[in-house]
């Protein structure tokens, strides 16, 4: 076919793609033409070929399958609470959690700071040039302090003495612009 | 691309109320336009099946705001941009695997094969095509949209249609031209 130029309005031609002026251009067009007679005749045949084997049924099994995998999707995103994963992993979490908390023996022993206490134990270890220890960091409530004289209940494990709290040794040396400060517990160690 | 109609405003109505039956009906309704034009777009059941399942899960999630679209318009525009990204994501495979994908009907063994090859031709013939000529040949000659219905489903003007829907039919008719008569 040497009418190029026609060739794209013959293939819109031959899907019914144009107007009827420009239809009946081709008509006569083709009446005229051998070669663009052929051209419109095998794009019309090819344009049937594949409207036929596009038309063919497809499997419903494929249908079926692009179904169940969307419905299966939207059902795990509308799971009620307790039907969700993380729902079981929390709740076996925080049964866990209350279950060492009741169960497992209380191993901790209030340790309360007085500067009343300290004063009552003494610090023999402290000389006269020893600064006194630092304030408590909480303001002991009476009713608190009657409470700690009480003995202390007997617990199942053993507890290390407490060692009170910590005493700020001052040392002075020769030169009076140095002065030597240090932290030490009650024993003096 | 039809307009929607009582059932499918029922099933939307039904779907937005949290009732999973009736966007299955909804889903029954579309499901060949989806399938099969991802069919042709991309050439292999299996990537058809996945760009379908994107497709009906983006439907379900933006159900509300279709009240007044075209569904089809919607449905088809979804496909095409979900079966090109699928496309870039995955290169084409061997054309030869699609003839096994959809199981003939019959159980004639000759009738099989034919079918078969049938469908290889077709899309070995869909193949020879630029992305947009493809999309605009499956919209515009299989699926029967109009011209201006391709236009708006792809974003681009008639005229362009026009010119890639010509195009694209020459390259098919000269490919199975080429096809069959070395075959004969």
């Amino acid at each position: 076919m040497n009418c190029s130029n026609w060739e794209e309005r013959i293939a819109l031609y031959a899907g019914g793609d144009l107007q009827a002026q420009e239809t009946a251009d081709v008509d006569r067009h083709l009446a005229d033409c051998e070669g663009c007679r052929d051209f419109a005749a095998g794009l019309k045949e090819s344009l049937q070929l594949m409207r036929s084997i596009h038309e063919e049924p497809v499997a419903e099994a494929h249908f079926a399958a692009v179904r169940a995998r969307v419905m299966g999707e939207l059902e795990g995103s509308r799971l009620p609470w307790w039907r969700s994963a993380w729902a079981y992993g929390f709740s076996a979490a925080a049964l866990a959690l209350f279950l060492i908390l009741t169960l497992v023996p209380r191993r901790r022993v209030e340790r309360p700071i007085r500067a009343e206490a300290v004063r009552e134990q003494g610090i023999p270890a402290i000389r006269r040039d020893v600064a006194p220890a630092p304030a408590p960091l909480h303001r002991v409530h009476p009713v608190h302090a009657v409470r700690h004289q009480r003995p202390l209940p007997i617990l199942p494990v053993s507890v290390p003495p407490d060692p009170g709290p910590p005493a700020v040794v001052k040392m002075l040396t020769d030169d009076p612009d140095v002065v030597i400060y240090w932290i030490t517990d009650n024993s003096g160690e | 691309m039809a307009a929607i109609d009582s059932s499918e405003r029922d099933a939307k109505a039904g779907t937005a109320a949290g009732d999973l039956a009736a966007f299955e009906l909804l889903m029954r309704q579309y499901e060949r336009l989806v399938l099969v034009t991802a069919l042709r777009l991309l050439g292999n059941m299996a990537d058809a099946q996945d760009v379908s399942q994107e497709v009906f899960l983006r439907l379900y999630s933006n159900l509300g705001k279709l009240e007044s679209q075209n569904l089809s318009g919607w449905l088809y525009r979804v496909t095409v941009n979900a079966s090109h990204d699928l496309r870039r994501k995955r290169p084409a495979t061997d054309p030869m695997e699609f003839a096994s994908d959809v199981p003939a009907g019959g159980n004639d063994p000759q009738q099989s094969a034919t079918e078969a090859e049938r469908r290889r031709v077709l899309e070995m013939s869909l193949r020879v095509l630029s992305e947009k000529e493809r999309a605009a040949l499956v919209l515009r000659d299989l699926q029967g949209l109009s011209t201006e219905e391709v236009a708006r489903v792809l974003g681009s003007s008639e005229a362009t249609v026009r010119s890639q829907t010509s195009k694209a039919r020459v390259k098919v008719k000269d490919f199975m031209e080429r096809y069959f008569r070395r075959r004969t």
